[in-house]
């Protein structure tokens, strides 16, 4: 007994052929000269930045006296958010092998300043959490974008060392009992003495939380413009030793020896003064990504006949990579990071796939210096 | 740079490799049966550990893992196995710089991975080779495979990884570019120089792996002749 | 997932036949230690030790920190022991809580760290401030059986070996100077542990505790991958060269008899100052061929002696 089957041919729905078949979806949206977002090749999304509200610092501060947040940033980029915060302590520098106020090291200081390019730039410690709903230790991709986000601020010379510097105040306790505080730079000659009796260096640190909310594509350029722009916030606050502590010696014994220990000083912040953090304006730049893709022949939407002699390029490049089906499809990917004169901080350049070609590197240097513009004149 | 080839017992292939002053040992173990979380139902999955020499694991290792995986995927036949899983194991013996770079472990480990992976039998579809490259800030000179002194003076450094081959006339087919990573200062025309300093370089160091490889060939196949 | 390794019945019981015997897989007899093979890199403190077909390869690094509150004349001292599958399938990356990781980790931080085998008042620099913190890392790189063993001729060679650049105190600042400014210093070692691992058999499988004159239990010194897995009970020694017991590790396995341990311990002690007296003789051929210069550039006048 023989019954006829009809094959019928599965039609999805374009929604659940991207959810399936991310690739197809992404190679029939690119023959239609578009992107599963909408966006040209070569546009962008909107970028939106401001400072959030979140620090201390900020104009519209509502817990000005609570917070410990000394600089921020709120960057939307399409859907996807990034919001930065800034926090901060003071370290003693362990290694004043060159002390800068040193006048008979001066020479040594030159020499290994000529050795280590690094050893005069500082950088941040970030933290960056992608917000999936659920908690759990960092993923490998929340590591490695900070990872990269501390070396490359690091290499880049934005931040420097003397930038970080504190320069300690004293706070005295006059006969009377009120209580002033008192910086180097604002002392009178005859009590500069106190300040330089103290030959301890401090120095800041910087702590960034990196949050990204509803993540949508590559982070690492959104996460870097984000920081920049938070750091340009910065307010670091005025840090003072109490007169008293400043000589404190412990005795101690242990084990049948005995010896005085200098106590460690109490470092204490000032709640209401505050400096700017002092960044390398000239060396600021702003990140951008670009793919590139092969087009699949075999994907291609059917033309019409007189079509199919148009020349067309066999490799696209889609600027600022967004959804899922760009993500997983495209496998050479560019991240620049650049200022609007094309000097460069740092590019990453991966060829998982498609080749690239001099000419397509070019292309996104020339489209990124443009985007570092428009990036730039909105922080 | 210096390659030692099938040095450990344990595993199915290993390489050393040294270079300037960065030393790594590789292993590679598999095809075998992966974790159920690291399966691919289609492909090759790949597990990439990196150690340095001192010290823990830490997020700098995580990056350098992260680099060299998108050095070997593309490189990997990786649809030959599918739901079985390689594991490449390097253990950084000399870093050769200090830890806030990675050039050139990055480089060194590439190299070695590739030796290893030929020693274990892995299928690939194309080989590759890395090098590093800095740029010194006084008079802004190319110097390929700096030393931890020279590396220190650069004002920008690069890792660079090249994907070669060589196609039926014997000649060396330059495939595609893998990796580029650049740090510090440069601008586009140091860019462009690095690209085609590395190239240049990454055919060299091919050719020396393609050489070690005909030798390693010749050793262990001796009970064929 | 790291999978035991699993040993044939063939294989097995060939390689117990063969003990009985008086024959091991490698033509080693019984109480025969593999030659140990220790080199030194580049950069001080850096030793790859290899036995037979295992290889371990350790590094001291150091760095300036902050000593425990109680114990303020006293550096910190570390050793770590990661495990990665370069060794062998049956280690996995980033677990050392494994059964054979942890023991391991222990035995050496025995051995070395709690023997007191490292001057750690010697690394003191500002008491109660600044010391140096000293760190030994293990890399298994190789695993044929003996890794304890294996591991602490490498921490100690390497301790041995390496110098921490010189430092100056002036009043509360430290300076560091660097290993290519001034002559770095060496740490000091107050004696040389060595661990001797002996595993022991029981060939009639049957559950024999009685032990008469028939006993034909075996005990072989510094076991194979495939030994160390087919072994019933295991016994560690680490002696010193002042024929010191610095410590002994029996965990379980097959009893042993009361008397016999002297008898380990005296095995034990002909191989450890062998071992010792190589670990010297390396280092010290090391230190004459970094310093071939030394006798150009030293100007110090000759003395009769």
């Amino acid at each position: 007994m023989t019954e006829s089957i009809d094959i019928h041919p599965i039609v999805f729905p374009p929604e659940v052929l991207a959810r399936i078949s991310p690739d197809i979806s992404l190679q029939r949206h690119l023959s239609l000269e578009t992107r599963p977002c909408s966006r040209g090749f070569e546009e962008f999304r909107d970028v939106a930045i401001n400072d959030g509200n979140i620090s201390r610092y900020s104009t519209n501060c509502q817990n000005a006296t609570t917070n410990n947040i000394i600089g921020s940033s709120l960057l939307r980029s399409g859907k996807t958010f990034v919001i930065t915060s800034i926090t901060g302590g003071i370290i003693e520098e362990t290694l004043p092998a060159n002390n800068t106020e040193d006048v008979g090291e001066e020479e040594l200081m030159k020499l290994s300043e000529d050795t280590d390019r690094l050893c005069e730039n500082s950088t941040i410690y970030p933290v960056v959490e992608v917000q999936r709903g659920r908690v759990g230790g960092p993923t490998d991709e929340e590591m490695i974008t900070s990872e990269k986000l501390y070396k490359t601020l690091l290499h880049s010379g934005i931040l420097k060392k003397t930038a970080l510097a504190v320069s300690c105040g004293i706070r005295r306790t006059e006969e009377d009992g009120s209580v002033t505080t008192i910086y180097s730079d604002e002392l009178l000659d005859e009590e500069k003495k106190i300040n330089e009796a103290n030959n301890r260096k401090w120095s800041y640190v910087l702590y960034a939380k990196i949050q990204v909310f509803s993540r949508n594509g590559p982070i690492y350029d959104l996460c870097w413009n984000s920081l920049i722009s938070a750091l340009k916030t910065v307010q670091l606050p005025r840090a003072f030793l109490d007169e008293r502590a400043a000589d404190l010696k412990i005795a101690i014994r242990t084990r049948g020896r005995s010896m005085t220990i200098r106590e460690t000083y109490d470092i204490l912040c000032d709640p209401h003064k505050s400096l700017p953090l002092k960044l390398n304006e000239g060396e600021l730049c702003y990140g951008s990504n670009y793919g590139i893709i092969d087009i699949e022949p075999l994907a291609q939407l059917a033309k019409n006949d007189d079509e199919m002699d148009v020349d067309k390029p066999t490799s696209v490049l889609l600027a600022d990579i967004e959804t899922e089906a760009e993500e997983s499809s495209i496998l050479s990917t560019l991240s620049l990071t650049t200022n609007k004169n094309g000097q460069f901080k740092a590019a990453t350049i991966i060829g998982g796939d498609s080749k690239i070609t001099p000419e397509m590197i070019k292309r996104c240097i020339f489209l990124s210096k443009q985007r570092s513009k428009d990036i730039e004149s909105k922080v | 740079m210096e390659t030692t080839t099938h040095v450990l017992g344990h595993v199915d292939g290993s390489s050393v490799v040294s270079n300037s002053g960065t030393k790594v040992i590789c292993s590679v173990s598999g095809p075998m049966e992966p974790k159920s979380r690291q399966e691919l139902p289609t492909q090759l999955a790949l597990e990439i550990i990196v150690k340095p020499a001192e010290g823990v694991q830490s997020t700098r290792e995580k990056l350098m893992e992260d680099q060299i995986r998108s050095v070997l995927t593309p490189v990997l036949a990786r649809y030959l196995h599918p739901r079985q899983f390689v594991q490449i194991c390097l253990q950084v013996l000399e870093a050769g710089e200090s830890r806030d770079y990675t050039v050139k472990e990055v480089s060194v480990c590439v190299n070695a991975a590739v030796l290893a992976l030929v020693d274990a039998g892995v299928p690939l579809l194309s080989m590759c080779s890395g090098t590093c490259i800095g740029i010194t800030t006084e008079g802004k000179q190319l110097v390929v495979n700096p030393t931890e002194s020279q590396l220190a003076k650069c004002e920008s450094v690069h890792v660079y990884c090249l994907e070669l081959g060589t196609n039926e006339n014997g000649d060396i087919d330059v495939r595609n570019l893998l990796l580029l990573d650049s740090l510090g200062s440069f601008d586009e025309s140091q860019l462009f120089k690095v690209l085609e300093t590395g190239e240049k370089e990454c055919i060299r160091l091919y050719t020396e792996l393609r050489s070690v490889i005909k030798d390693k060939v010749a050793k262990d196949f001796v009970w064929r002749q | 997932m790291a999978k035991d390794i699993e040993i044939s019945n063939a294989e097995s019981k060939f390689i117990l036949e063969a003990l009985k015997l008086k024959q091991r897989l490698d033509g080693r007899s019984y109480d025969q230690f593999r030659d140990v093979k220790i080199e030194i890199g580049e950069a001080y403190g850096d030793v790859t030790v290899t036995m037979g077909n295992t290889k371990v390869h350790c590094r001291i690094s150091c760095e300036i920190a902050q000593p425990y509150e109680d114990r303020p004349f006293e550096g910190l001292f570390h050793i770590s022991t990661e495990t990665t599958p370069m060794a062998g399938a049956q280690f996995e990356n980033g677990n050392n809580t494994g059964e054979e990781e942890v023991l391991i980790s222990r035995m050496i931080e025995k051995a070395v760290r709690r023997s007191g085998a490292l001057d750690v008042e010697g690394l003191c620099i500002i008491a109660g401030s600044k010391c140096w913190s000293l760190r030994a890392d293990v890399h298994f790189l190789d695993c044929d059986g003996g890794l304890i063993d294996a591991s602490c001729i490498a921490v100690m060679a390497g301790l041995l070996h390496f110098k921490k650049p010189d430092v100056t105190v002036l009043g509360e600042r430290v300076t560091v100077h660097p290993i290519d400014e001034r002559e770095p210093v060496s740490l000091g070692v107050l004696h040389v542990p060595i661990c001797v691992t002996f595993s022991f058999f029981n060939p009639d499988d049957t559950e024999e505790n009685i032990k008469g004159e028939d006993n034909a239990e075996i005990s072989i010194i510094d076991a194979s991958l495939k030994e160390e897995l087919l072994r019933d009970g295991v016994l560690t020694v680490t002696l010193n060269k002042n024929r010191e017991v610095v410590q002994i590790s029996k965990a379980g396995g097959l009893p042993m008899e009361a008397l016999s341990l002297i008898d380990c311990c005296h095995k034990a002690y002909g191989i450890v100052e062998k071992i010792t007296d190589q670990i010297h003789r390396v280092v010290k051929q090391d230190t004459i061929a970094r310093n071939q210069y030394a006798h150009i550039l030293s100007s110090e006048n000759a003395r009769e002696t």
